[in-house]
């Protein structure tokens, strides 16, 4: 058969092809729908988006220094939490999988545990440990509540990128005459970088909008931006500049995705990171 | 630092023995390789080589034995202290590692200098004949390439030992005849002592000076490839090296010489028998090669009668299949140009140019 010949279009598959058109049409709209919504009523200072609408900046002209206060606070405890799940992650991961360890099955689902309890059975958890140890109400408190959501999810990753990675690369490198820290230093490390990157992304990503766990430890002096929200849309109703906000986090979701992007190229991103291999 | 040293170093293993559990995977394996020699384990999937290599490279520890590099014995440490050279299967090149990169590796691990290496990864280029492909990728390179950088890295930093694992099993046949004669060269001219692990037997008899043939743990014969092709040690050996006719018989030594003795009353000359095989009466295996065998006209003289009941023709020789009067089923490999022409069904008669008797397993 030559190459050039094309197959029929027969009525079938026409109308195969247009139903799966409208529903990949149709998801994209309900997946992006809430985001743009967002984003247009934050250009006009309220929910109800109106076209043809005045677009302006005055929104977020008007975001008190409360939110800001809340936002960076929020920035700085969801990186911190991402770099310490990440640090402590990859050689914990690496110790489960490559170690050989009895009861490593055990020990990894225990992990994943505040994966699959509800975070709000977890937060009232974490409010009777940190109470007394005076960490509720502090960013410390707020920092660890997301190190322990970060932990489970970087351990996710990072023993998947490491079950995907053949045992050989190390078994070389020892071969080659590299101990075990210089071969995962050498080798291990740079080749799960880049499912490491995404991994910290999601990780980031969680602790950003992370909200129930968070509603119980936080407090006066530590308010995540996402509990700032909500308090005051259930006090005043939903202010413009609260819109604005909410714009402010969808504008920094792009910038770090686009970051992991750009840093790593395209075909990271496309596929899932499990099923990268070295 | 010597760049050029001769590394070639014998190598001795002493009654190592390997087991999971209650499985034997390696029982009592004793070899001394000389300086510089090629040896192959050969064997099945599940005889043990692999698991004898793995403990020679020290990415599995023995359960018991000794394994001596020279005077220096490296069966307590770490797979990292032993200087031997490994090449693996899949060649694992490290992929974030540029080719030079990948070779200098056991070099910056020795802490050479930057000059010592560069000149040492242009050696090892040339020899293995990838000049000016250091700067690419390992992805960049075709199959072929790629082994033989993992074989240059494995002989960059002058190892004791150069273990091969398998390493032709992923290129495809026309390219794996090449390698095989490549990889013969480039150990004969960097004269390493070097160990290959094979299943492949075609592969063993072209490449090694003595071959190791393995068997459920244990070692079946050790000698160069014509002893194995020519006069197997065992059942096993017989069966597993080249194609072969086994014919069930007795020995029979009641004229002074080893005769077979098939069914009541044929008896047919041995050339050559395995050790062992010395009883009158024991039950042995009569074996032909099939390009021992010869095909003449029905009307000669002292030839066993036989019926052609099928021809495979393989280009440089054909396979006939025979039906031998009182020997049974037997296959024959001649020129084509020779029986090209023969009909099937054809009545011919056959004469033994050769053969080998070993013990039946269990005698």
């Amino acid at each position: 058969m030559s190459a050039t010949t094309r197959p029929r279009i027969t009525p079938s598959v026409f109308f195969g092809r247009a139903a799966l058109i409208v529903y990949l049409v149709i998801m994209l709209l309900w997946l992006t729908f809430p985001v743009v919504l967002v984003l247009l009523a934050s250009f006009q200072g309220t929910l109800e988006v109106s076209f043809p609408g005045e677009f302006n900046l005055d929104a977020y002209k008007t975001i008190p220094p409360a939110y800001w206060e809340a936002f960076w606070f929020t920035i700085r405890a969801a990186l911190l939490a991402t770099a310490i799940a990440i640090v402590v992650a990859i050689p914990a991961a690496w110790a489960m999988v490559r170690g050989k360890l009895a009861g490593r099955r055990a020990m990894s689902n225990l992990v994943l545990i505040p994966d699959v309890v509800p975070q709000l059975i977890l937060g009232i958890a974490l409010l009777t440990v940190f109470i007394p140890l005076r960490l509720s109400n502090s960013f410390i408190g707020v920092m660890l509540a997301l190190v322990a959501l970060s932990l489970s999810t970087g351990l996710r990753f990072t023993e998947a990128l490491l079950e995907g990675l053949p045992e050989e690369y190390e078994q070389a490198a020892q071969s080659l005459g590299a101990d075990k820290l210089t071969t995962f230093r050498l080798v291990v490390l740079p080749l799960i970088a880049p499912g490491v990157a995404i991994a910290a992304l999601f990780i980031f990503m969680q602790n950003l909008i992370t909200f129930e766990l968070l509603f119980f430890i936080s407090g006066p002096s530590a308010t995540p931006i996402a509990i700032r929200l909500f308090s005051d849309i259930i006090d005043r109703g939903v202010l413009p500049y609260a819109v604005a906000m909410a714009g402010i986090l969808v504008y920094v979701a792009i910038a770090f995705y686009t970051l992991v992007a750009v840093s790593l190229g395209p075909k990271y991103m496309a596929g899932s990171v499990m099923s990268r291999k070295g | 630092m010597n760049t050029s040293s001769n590394a070639a170093q014998p190598v001795h293993i002493d009654r190592v023995r390997k087991t999971f559990g209650e499985f034997v995977a390696v029982r009592e394996f004793t070899l001394d390789i000389a300086a510089g020699e090629f040896v192959t384990f050969l064997g099945p999937s599940g005889c043990g080589k692999s698991t004898t290599l793995k403990m020679l490279s020290g990415l599995l520890p023995q359960d018991s034995g000794e394994i001596r590099f020279g005077d220096r014995r490296i069966d307590m440490l770490p797979p990292n202290k032993r200087n031997v050279g490994l090449v693996f299967q899949n060649y694992a090149l490290f992929p974030h590692m540029s080719v030079a990169e990948n070779i200098a590796f056991g070099l910056r691990m020795r802490g050479w200098s930057r000059a010592d290496k560069e000149k040492r990864v242009a050696e090892l280029l040339q020899l293995v004949r990838l000049e000016g492909l250091g700067n690419r990728k390992p992805e960049q390179l075709s199959g072929g390439q790629q082994q033989r950088v993992a074989v240059a890295r494995a002989l960059a930093f002058n190892p004791d030992l150069v273990l091969l694992d398998e390493p032709l099993s992923n290129l495809d046949a026309k390219l794996r005849e090449q390698v095989r004669l490549d990889l013969r060269d480039i150990q004969r001219r960097a004269n390493q002592t070097t160990v290959f692990v094979t299943h492949d037997q075609v592969e063993a008899l072209v490449m090694s000076d003595r071959i190791v043939l393995m068997n459920k743990g244990g070692v079946e014969q050790v000698g160069s490839p014509y002893d194995l092709y020519a006069t197997p040690a065992t059942e096993f050996g017989a069966r597993f090296v080249g194609a072969n006719n086994l014919l069930a018989a007795k020995l029979d030594k009641s004229s002074g010489n080893a005769q077979a003795l098939i069914g009541a009353e044929t008896r047919l000359p041995i050339s050559t028998c395995a050790a062992g095989v010395d009883k009158d009466g024991m039950d042995i295996w009569y074996c032909i090669r099939p390009e021992h065998i010869a095909i003449r006209s029905a009307k000669e003289d002292g030839l066993f009668a036989a019926r052609v009941r099928d021809k495979i023709y393989q280009g440089t020789t054909v396979l006939v299949d025979l039906d031998v009067y009182g020997l049974g089923a037997i296959r024959a490999e001649r020129p084509a140009l020779e029986v090209g022409d023969l009909p099937m069904d054809a009545q011919v008669g056959i004469q033994i140019e050769r053969s080998h008797a070993v013990a039946q397993a269990g005698e």
